[in-house]
């Protein structure tokens, strides 16, 4: 075990020294620039254009010591030997979880067939058994503090009265000890509870994640309802009326909420906290965001061009900054309804992270369908739509004006590059978030990972890798595993995270020769990869 | 600008305006409120029609109150094959009343009338309705086009009208949809 550490140690020599050759760069004149936040590769000039956002932030308040190890820990320590011993079993562990993940992912439905799970069968008693239902890997329900049901996955509420009265008895049995109940762990199951007064959401899942990040995932369900009908709205509704039925607030909202769960189990931004940045050239990127900054309008906040759930840039009011929770509700209301496609539509948003309380209107239209580019403006005036569309006349003038439009067009539709162009033959794909721009940066997902089944099966390594890597009680700055399919790596520094798939064929040193190879790959691009000035109006 | 509850089916009935398609299939909840453009031509004149088609929740009012004002023409839609949707349209006419312009050109549109078994607010009952208020009244259908063209047509038509001088205002609303109605009824039935 032994000539782990020593390879891990050596890897971070030779990935540190490798980054501060980088020439003609002032952004390496540290030592090791690649570990100090706001030096990293992708780290933006100036000022970042979003709110700083750490994992599970929000969690951090109910539970202690949830903060990321720091590197400088990871330099300094005592007891080697520990570490091992870690590392070993973690590996072990690691290939264990991750062959029964692989099989979970497969065979999930029939996983559960043997036991019954244990939660939702206390209620079958008045349920007919709908096999299917049970099936599902994660369900999730927000009820009300009164016990009324506001939203299922898979739906079928009404049913579910009885199963919620048994939630809402947990939750508040332990309320009545000033305790809180935060999960159940039993069967392969985990059920997780998140309390945000006046809603309470639980999870029941059979997955691997962990507790923390389902936490995660259901309080972006939260904020997706906050920004549904605000925050104040939500507590006004519930004093006044404790039994109120949200869901009569929130009808043909569900589309919404399903969309962001589905996605969540796909795209690793929510897992990251990051804003994945659409690869583009510096001054087709700087040509875009100037015809935004021209179009400018009082009441405008945020003007943001999106093109596959990927940004493209964005233009803020100066000194406002968006939450990627928040950018992250806008991209998936946009996308999650079809209704956006044609016209221009204008609708009444609420940011949660960037004021809970009150509503911004915000205008959707497509200035392309293919390639698909999408320009959202976020305005605080309710009776602005005219001015707000004669700002996207503007924009569309200028692009067209100015010959960006048809290069952008064309950049757009190949926007996705290839793995194979990092020219590390082992590379399979990889997750490299900045952590002070907050923004990522990923290759798209080419086979063996090109169906929907192993995009998901990949997203869920990752989430394990992060959720190993930001445990509360564990947490850990590299990873190493061998799997049977994959071999998977994660690296968390103070200013990076890195999750990186390799072949299965490769070593332990290839990989690590790689991700050297890998970060200095992304320094080289950074321009294109990342935007690195955050531009207001 | 089309009014009306949730479901009624203000998007289908403006898709089959717009371009004559029905959209079938799931239930697409409207998000706030969808700005549209379509250009028709009455009596030789190109009139531009902005529509404004309003999110049916409960929860989107506020926007849609906040355009109310500025809209010339208002089709307020009820579902033939639900009760509630009609016993709504008193109060989406009060609504009306309190926040649109004083001489909004209003319209009330029977939709879903392809449905003959489901049906449940007859005819007639839509035609007294329209009569209390002083409001034209049609029953149409998004799916098969039944009178979709002539509504707009006809508040094309009455619109036109206002924006000339009142010396000759020689269109009647009511008789032309009379008029126009009985031929595609006869049409529809063929």
């Amino acid at each position: 075990m032994a000539s782990d550490v020593d390879k891990r140690s050596h890897w971070e020599t030779a990935a540190a020294s490798s980054l501060s050759v980088d020439p003609g760069n002032d952004r390496s004149d540290s030592p090791a620039p690649a570990l100090i936040q706001g030096m990293e590769p992708g780290a933006s000039q100036d000022e970042a254009m979003f709110v700083h956002a750490q994992s599970y932030e929000d969690l951090t308040g109910e539970v202690e010591g949830m903060e990321p190890a720091s590197p400088g820990l990871e330099g300094q320590i005592e007891n080697m030997e520990e570490i091992t011993q870690d590392f070993s079993k973690l590996s072990t562990q690691l290939s264990v979880s991750s062959s029964h993940s692989d099989e979970q992912s497969r065979e999930a439905p029939c996983e559960c067939g043997d036991s019954p799970p244990p939660v939702i069968q206390e209620a079958d008693g008045e349920l007919h058994p709908q096999d299917d239902w049970y099936q599902h890997q994660k369900h999730v329900f927000v009820l009300s503090e009164a016990g009324k049901p506001v939203y299922s996955r898979y739906r079928s509420e009404e049913a579910l009265s009885s199963t919620a009265g048994v939630m809402m008895a947990l939750v508040s049995f332990l309320e009545t000890e000033k305790n809180a109940i935060r999960s159940i762990h039993a069967d392969g199951y985990t059920v997780v509870f998140v309390r945000r007064s006046p809603l309470v959401l639980v999870s029941v899942s059979h997955t691997r994640q962990s507790e923390q990040e389902i936490a995660q995932e259901l309080l972006y369900i939260y904020y997706q309802i906050v920004s549904l009908v605000t925050l104040t709205q939500l507590h006004h509704l519930f004093q006044q009326r404790p039994s109120y039925d949200l869901r009569r607030l929130l009808s043909g909202s569900e589309r919404i909420t399903d969309n962001l769960l589905d996605s969540m189990d796909t795209d690793p931004s929510f897992l990251l906290a990051s804003v994945r940045c659409l690869p583009l050239t510096s001054g087709l990127r700087d040509a875009a965001t100037y015809c935004l900054q021209q179009a400018k309008a009082k009441s405008l906040v945020f003007s943001i061009l999106m093109s596959a759930q990927q940004l493209v840039t964005l233009v803020r009011k100066k000194d406002q900054y968006l939450h990627p929770i928040d950018i992250h509700l806008l991209f998936n209301l946009v996308t999650s309804s079809s209704s956006f496609r044609e016209g221009e539509a204008w609708t009444p948003v609420c940011l949660p992270k960037f004021n809970p309380s009150g509503f911004f209107h915000t205008y959707i239209s497509y200035l392309s369908h293919k390639p698909e580019l999408l320009l959202l403006m976020v305005s605080t005036d309710r009776e602005d739509f005219f001015t707000v569309s004669n700002c996207k006349k503007k924009i569309m003038e200028r692009l067209e004006k100015r010959g960006t439009w048809t290069p952008l067009k064309e950049a757009l539709s190949n926007s996705l590059y290839d793995v194979a162009q990092v020219g590390i033959p082992e590379l399979r794909h990889f997750l490299y978030k900045s952590k002070s721009s907050r923004l990522f940066t990923s290759p798209a997902m080419t086979a063996p990972y090109n169906t929907e089944v192993e995009q998901k099966r990949l997203v869920s390594l990752y989430q394990y890798l992060h959720g190993r890597a930001h445990c509360s009680s564990h947490p850990l700055t590299t990873i190493y595993h061998i799997g049977p399919q994959e071999n998977i790596l994660a690296w968390v520094t103070e200013a990076f995270e890195l999750y990186v798939c390799f072949s299965p064929l490769g070593t332990k040193s290839s990989a690590v020769n790689g991700v050297s190879r890998l970060l200095r790959w992304i320094r080289k691009e950074e321009e294109k990869l990342f935007i690195l000035s955050s531009s207001t109006y | 600008m089309l009014l009306g509850d949730s479901g009624v089916g203000k998007t289908c009935f403006l898709i089959q305006f717009k371009d004559g398609a029905f959209l079938s299939g799931t239930f697409l909840a409207t998000v706030g409120i969808d700005f549209r453009n379509k250009v028709v031509t009455v009596d030789g004149l190109k009139v531009k029609l902005q529509i404004w088609d309003t999110a049916g929740q409960e929860r989107f009012r506020s926007v849609t109150h906040a355009y109310y004002r500025d809209a010339q023409a208002l089709l307020l839609l009820y579902d033939i094959t639900s009760k509630t949707s009609f016993d709504n349209i008193r109060a989406w006419l009060t609504e009306v009343h309190e926040f649109a312009h004083k001489d909004v050109v209003i319209m009330l549109l029977g939709n879903k009338c392809d449905i003959t078994s489901g049906r449940v607010v007859r005819t007639e009952d839509g035609e007294s309705l329209a009569k209390d208020y002083g409001i034209p009244f049609m029953e149409t259908s998004a799916k098969t086009g039944v009178n979709v063209e002539l509504a707009f047509m006809a508040i094309a038509k009455e619109l036109k009208q206002r924006s000339s001088s009142p010396d000759d205002r020689k269109f009647q609303i009511y008789e032309y949809i009379e008029s126009q109605k009985k031929k595609s009824s006869c049409c529809g039935f063929l």
